[in-house]
């Protein structure tokens, strides 16, 4: 029995045993056509999905590679149905082709005149299709590159899209690299994903996907688009691109509530781009205003659905989407693959802290018992209350403000859902409070206070969720949540890891009540930083 | 049959010659044609009689194999006596050893007789070869014109035009018959290929649709190798497994079958399937068992076969449900080795053909799994066809299914169309056990089939070790990178959900799953300890925290049974009663203050209070229920009378058999001598069948002596016109007319010219 590193299921999952000695020569064997699912400390599991085989065979790799290394490194037997699987699979990418016909434009041809026939007889493809120049190629309407890709990826026959793409409006972008340089694997992501044409990157927060978009923007050389979630996050941007481009504060427009302008690199909002009156999305003009060359989507995660339905008609234009967790919410993840593009760059989070690049973390749920009184009125609450009551429950102030106390020294965020709560812990910390309604002014304001250390905790609501960065923040205390978001979980934990100027370990505390609701949703939202090998403490209110 | 034909001694008849064979080869023959022993025969003529049976022909002929069919083939296009000199000279290519092999054969089955340089075939062969060697039926047959002249065919065959040539070379290397286009018309004009070949004869026109080469023609466009191609034995190609990966194979087969078993009947375990009327299983059901399962149809379809072949499923008592045996129960405990013997033992005896479930019948029902429908009584004997070749390579040894299949079908081409397909399911059934595994037999495969040595070690060889450890994750889950020690693995289905499984289990733990184990009696501190001595990595703390808190909140409430409640507002009544040593049988227990439970009956309990002097009231029991302690129910499984199977006679038996023929013989020559007829009306010798079918197929006139209803002997000079179920229709020259004798009544036969 030999002893590979690698154990192969039959519902298509691989488990890859961590300390195995081949386990690394395994990890870059399987990458190119498995899904990293879970990275926790011993056991990664991997899932060979159509998408990753599809996206193996795009990246070169045959279904031969694929049997080779799956029978190479497998412990045990790999089972025939499912090689027989990968091999069908794999072959049914690339029978179709998208191509740009010089006489007839965009063109959808097969070399399996079957599979063509097959296509149009679909009820839902048909009608994006236009005359048939002979029986192997039919031309597609130009408009709908976007939506025939995404149904031909629903019935399971990938389209091959050899298109390519505009060039766009030339702008002269370059990276400023004078006292730093793009660390190993931004410059990875970036290649992956210039090679690949569009894609997404995958990267913890605070391992610097601000610079893998900066790279990006000079590789294209070309004006671009760059959607953020809020204008605190845009700013950010800015000034990241600012300090690190050869791009001037002139070069760079800010398209939000506030302000409309339209420059060669424009950075707008999601929430101004869906913003409708009298039923009409009024910006979305916007992805038109300008030649782009490129199109960056941060945090690809929280894309809303109008932005989707708009990228469908941006095909011919590279698309670079950014993001700490594909997981969505809302299961959309086959959207993101066939709009915006094919996952181009992965890594676990624990192989980046391990570089130092992002700060190690410590993460504690701190248990607390609720008192006779409050058990009652949760017991009594209406169901649709009960996570309100529970996690806003008074018993966890004390234990919040001891806590702030044992941090004493370090920058300190304190994030919840509830505004009352904040408010509370706001008036029982004596600290400023950020939440929707505090103006974009009063934000930069009390952040860049927070940066230079004037300020040492702050108490923010779910605006701080993303992209705010905060270099010394290193104790973040969770109190409430938006029920057992996994993302959230992620985005929060992501405030507190850049690394820090001393190489201190940041602390994630989550402070949870005892036998309630709020322990189940705390169990689900640690899912995700579970499998990405993070490992959760519990620890008792009264032993903080 | 180790003597050879030359030395036979020259006979006259077939009976003859049966009767100058030695004892030895007399029993062998009774070992290879088995039903002509039963019941044992009282002398060599009526063996030779039974011999010549239709259907023990048929029998006999099943058991040949391409070569040997295609020297029968040659010996009916030839006319006998055939000198085995000339088979060997027209079959060309066939090597000498295969020929003298395979006469020996034929006349060690009694299918050809005679000596090497006469050797006749029985007659009752030629009526079971259609098409010999591919060939049509002669000229004058297939025209039934008696005076048809094949010879003028065939010399004009040199003046076809080439499509007139195309076509008949195609028809001449078989099959004969050809069929004609839908849109054909006779008077065609102008005449295309086909009809210009019929007006000259060279095609013969048999039915509305069907044209055939005359037997002549193709014999003569086939030269110089007239009875075609030798049917050589083929020789599969040869690849090789490593012993290694063959290993792996099979193991994950074999670990693959159980679960899936095992998962199939846990899902029909927890919700009993309907049985239909016809039998089977329900579309229905057989769909949510294979979901549940995560099988495809097919695949469940044939694991529930094998699970019903070894009994681990079958029909409640109440015969509308299936539901697992008692034998499941048992199973489930045995060691992995054992619980795949099992299955594949019992694969190989059944006389089910599961691949036929799902199939249509041939009234375009479908075939649940599980009917009666599914049983073939010779699917063992298939399976034991299509995988015995594979037994004789050397370990690791593959062949393709299709030259396997070749080469079987090659080793009995005889058999019937249903054996293809049959075949096919036996290499697929083959394959999910773990017989077979990258197309080469696997050691349990192998000691399966040959029987050699127990099977359970085979199996337990190929298995990888079990282990006894599981790495627990901080995401709560359970990683088992292997087998697990059935104790552990059933721990673990009850603490844990099952994730992903195959090679490795994944379990996932959560609330659910620990607050059931707790729930079927478990303590926090069994469930900290079987986490802590079977955990190969650091036990996550979350996981203590998480069977503390349930542990802790489990059993906050409590539910019990009691039949009976006693109450009252008087504590000291109910003290007194408590103490009343005339109670104490009805464990009275004191649940709350002021009240009383029993596991006795209200009524006994009532009973029982009112004759030690208190004055009970009943209270109405309205939603009272006895949960009881359901059993499982358990089918009560197939009664296991052995199948009933022909078993073979022995050497012994033979002997005797033989014996007894001689005895009978030698009375039947005493008998001869005493009396004038020369055989006894009512026995049918077979030297009067074989002279009669030679008469009618060489179209000679006979004598014939023949009894008639009324006991009148007469003697008749006839000219057979056909012999077909127990009579000989021909023409009667005393009576001048045609006329029907029954066999049974015909008493002795000659040649006309004699």
């Amino acid at each position: 029995m030999t002893d590979g590193p690698l154990i192969v299921q039959s519902d298509k999952t691989l488990l890859l045993e961590v300390d195995h000695p081949g386990a690394s020569a395994c990890r870059a064997a399987i990458a190119p056509f498995a899904e990293l699912e879970r990275s926790p400390e011993h056991v990664h599991t991997y899932r060979v999905t159509p998408l990753a085989l599809w996206n193996a065979r795009a990246a070169g790799h045959d279904a031969e590679q694929v049997v080779d290394a799956l029978v190479r490194y497998s412990r045990y037997a790999v089972p025939h149905a499912l090689l027989v699987d990968v091999a069908e699979t794999m072959a049914r990418y690339g029978r179709l082709t998208l191509a740009t016909n010089p006489v007839h434009g965009l063109t959808l041809t097969s070399n399996d005149p079957a599979v063509l026939a097959e296509i149009r007889r679909n009820k839902k493809i048909n009608p994006m299709l236009g005359a048939e120049i002979d029986e192997s190629t039919v031309i597609v309407h130009g408009s709908e590159r976007g939506r025939l890709k995404q149904a031909l990826l629903k019935v399971g026959w990938p389209a091959e899209d050899l298109a390519g793409y505009v060039d766009g409006q030339a702008h002269d972008i370059e990276l400023n690299q004078d006292g730093w340089t793009l660390r190993d694997y931004q410059r990875e992501s970036v290649e992956n994903f210039w090679a690949g044409g569009s894609g997404v990157v995958v990267l913890p927060c605070g391992a610097g996907k601000t610079l893998v978009g900066a790279a990006a923007m000079a590789e294209a050389n070309a004006t671009t688009l760059i959607l953020v979630t809020n204008t605190v996050a845009g700013r950010q941007w800015k000034r990241e691109l600012i300090a690190r481009t050869s791009l001037t504060e002139e070069e760079i427009g800010e398209y939000s509530g506030e302000r409309k302008e339209i420059r060669p690199v424009t950075i707008a909002t999601y929430q101004v781009m869906t913003t409708r009156r009298k039923g009409e999305y009024r910006h979305l003009e916007l992805f038109d205003a300008r030649d782009w060359g490129l199109i960056i989507y941060d945090e690809v995660h929280l894309l809303p659905a109008p932005i989707f339905r708009l990228t469908a008609d941006l095909q011919s234009r590279r698309r670079l989407g950014l993001t700490a967790t594909l997981v969505r919410e809302d299961g959309r993840e086959g959207d993101v693959f066939s709009l915006i593009g094919p996952k181009r760059y992965d890594a676990p989070w624990r192989d980046i802290e391990a570089q130092g690049w992002i700060a190690p973390a410590e993460c504690i749920e701190v248990r607390v018992s609720l008192t006779e009184d409050e058990r009652m009125m949760y017991a009594l609450a209406e169901p649709e209350e009960r996570y309100k009551m529970c996690s806003t429950a008074t018993s966890k102030r004390p234990v919040i403000r001891r806590l702030v106390e044992k941090h004493h020294g370090d920058q300190v965020l304190v994030i919840g859902a509830y505004l009352d709560q904040l408010e509370q812990l706001g008036a029982d910390l004596s600290v400023p409070i950020i939440q929707g309604s505090t103006t974009n002014k009063e934000r930069e304001k009390l952040y860049d206070l927070f940066r230079r250390g004037e300020i040492k905790t702050l108490v923010v609501s779910k605006v701080a969720n993303f992209s705010i960065d905060l270099p010394e923040a290193a104790v973040a205390i969770q109190v409430s949540g938006t029920f057992g978001s996994r993302q959230e979980e992620a985005q929060r934990l992501g405030r507190i890891l850049r690394p820090k100027a001393d190489g201190r370990q940041a602390h994630f505390y989550t402070v949870v009540a005892r036998d309630t609701l709020d322990v189940d949703y705390a169990a689900h939202r640690q899912r995700f930083l579970a499998e990405q090998g993070y490992a959760y403490t519990i620890v008792d209110a009264i032993d903080v | 049959m180790s003597t050879s034909v030359s030395t036979r001694p020259l006979a006259s008849s077939y009976t003859e010659w049966l009767r100058v064979q030695d004892d030895g080869w007399l029993s062998e023959l009774l070992h290879a044609r088995p039903d002509v022993a039963r019941p044992a025969p009282p002398d060599v003529a009526s063996l030779a009689g039974r011999l010549i049976g239709q259907v023990s022909i048929s029998r006999a002929l099943d058991q040949l194999d391409a070569g040997v069919l295609h020297m029968i083939e040659a010996m009916v296009l030839l006319p006998t006596p055939i000198d085995a000199r000339d088979l060997a000279s027209r079959l060309r290519g066939v090597p000498a050893d295969a020929l003298a092999h395979g006469l020996d054969q034929l006349t060690g089955l009694g299918l050809v007789w005679g000596s090497q340089d006469a050797l006749h075939l029985i007659e009752g062969v030629r009526l079971l070869v259609n098409h010999p060697t591919g060939t049509g039926r002669p000229l004058a047959q297939l025209t039934g014109d008696p005076d048809a002249d094949p010879r003028s065919l065939v010399e004009s065959l040199p003046d076809l035009a080439a499509d007139e040539r195309a076509l008949v070379q195609r028809l001449a290397a078989g099959p004969p018959q050809g069929r004609l286009p839908d849109d054909w018309t006779a008077d065609e004009d102008p005449p295309g290929t086909i009809s210009r070949l019929l007006r000259r004869r060279i095609l013969v026109q048999v039915n509305d649709s069907t044209v055939e080469l005359p037997r002549e023609v193709g014999l003569a466009v086939r030269e110089p190798a007239p009875f075609g191609a030798p049917r050589l034995r083929p020789v599969p190609a040869a690849g090789l497994v490593e012993p290694a990966t063959l290993d792996k194979l099979t193991a994950g087969a074999i670990l693959g079958v159980l679960r899936n078993v095992e998962d199939l009947v846990a899902a029909l375990d927890l919700d009993h399937a309907g049985v239909l009327r016809s039998g089977g299983l329900g579309v229905r059901e057989h769909r949510r068992l294979a979901r549940a399962a995560h099988l495809n149809e097919a695949t469940a379809a044939v694991l529930l076969e094998i699970s019903l072949a070894a009994e681990l499923i079958g029909i409640a008592s109440d015969g509308e449900h299936w539901l697992p045996t008692r034998r499941l129960d048992v199973w489930l405990e045995q060691p992995l080795a054992d619980r795949w013997a099992t299955l594949a033992a019992a694969w190989l005896r059944t006389s089910r053909q599961p691949g036929l479930a799902g199939r249509q019948d041939g009234a375009g029902r479908t075939l649940a799994p599980l009917s009666p429908e599914l049983i073939r009584h010779g699917a063992p004997a298939t399976r034991r066809a299509v995988l015995s070749p594979l037994t004789s390579t050397a370990p690791g040894t593959s062949w393709s299914a299709e030259d396997l299949l070749a080469l079987v079908t090659w080793t009995a081409p005889r058999r019937g169309p249903e054996f293809a397909s049959a075949a096919r399911s036996v290499l697929e059934e083959a394959r999910l056990l773990g017989i077979l595994a990258a197309d080469a037999l696997t050691g349990p495969g192998r000691a399966l089939l040959t029987g050699a040595g127990d099977l359970e070690p085979a199996v337990a060889a190929v298995l990888p070790p079990l282990i006894d450890y599981v790495l627990i994750q901080p995401d709560l889950s359970a990683v088992a990178p292997g087998p697990l020690q059935p104790e552990l693995s059933r721990s673990l289905g009850l603490v844990a959900d099952i994730e992903s499984s195959g090679g490795a289990t994944v379990y996932r733990l959560s609330e659910a799953s620990l607050r059931r184990s707790l729930d079927a009696g478990w303590s926090a501190s069994d469930l900290h300890s079987l986490f802590a001595r079977h955990s190969r990595t650091p036990v996550p703390q979350t996981l203590t925290y998480l069977i503390d808190d349930i542990a802790r909140r489990h059993g906050g409430l409590r539910v019990g049974t009691a039949s009976t409640y006693l109450r009252s507002d008087d504590e000291t009544m109910i003290a007194q009663v408590t103490a009343d040593r005339r109670l104490t049988d009805f464990g009275l227990r004191l649940l709350a203050p002021g009240v009383l439970i029993s596991t006795a009956d209200p009524d006994e309990v009532l009973e029982a209070l009112r004759s030690a002097g208190y004055a009970p009231a009943a209270e109405s029991a309205g939603g009272m229920v006895f949960p009881g302690l359901a059993q499982r129910q358990r089918a009560p499984g197939r009664r296991t009378s052995p199948a009933p199977r022909h078993t073979e006679l022995t050497a012994e038996q033979r002997e005797t058999v033989v014996r007894r023929m001689r005895t009978g013989d030698t009375a039947a020559r005493a008998q001869r001598r005493t009396r004038a007829l020369p055989s006894i009306p009512g026995v049918t010798t077979a030297t009067i069948l074989e002279t009669l079918q030679r008469a009618l197929r060489e179209d000679e006139g006979l004598w014939i002596g023949y009894v008639n209803a009324d006991g009148q002997s007469s003697q008749r000079l006839v000219e057979p016109i056909s012999l077909t179920g127990g009579f000989l229709r021909a023409y009667d020259h005393r009576r001048e007319e045609p006329r029907t004798f029954a066999v049974h009544r015909i008493t002795s036969v000659a040649p006309a010219d004699d």
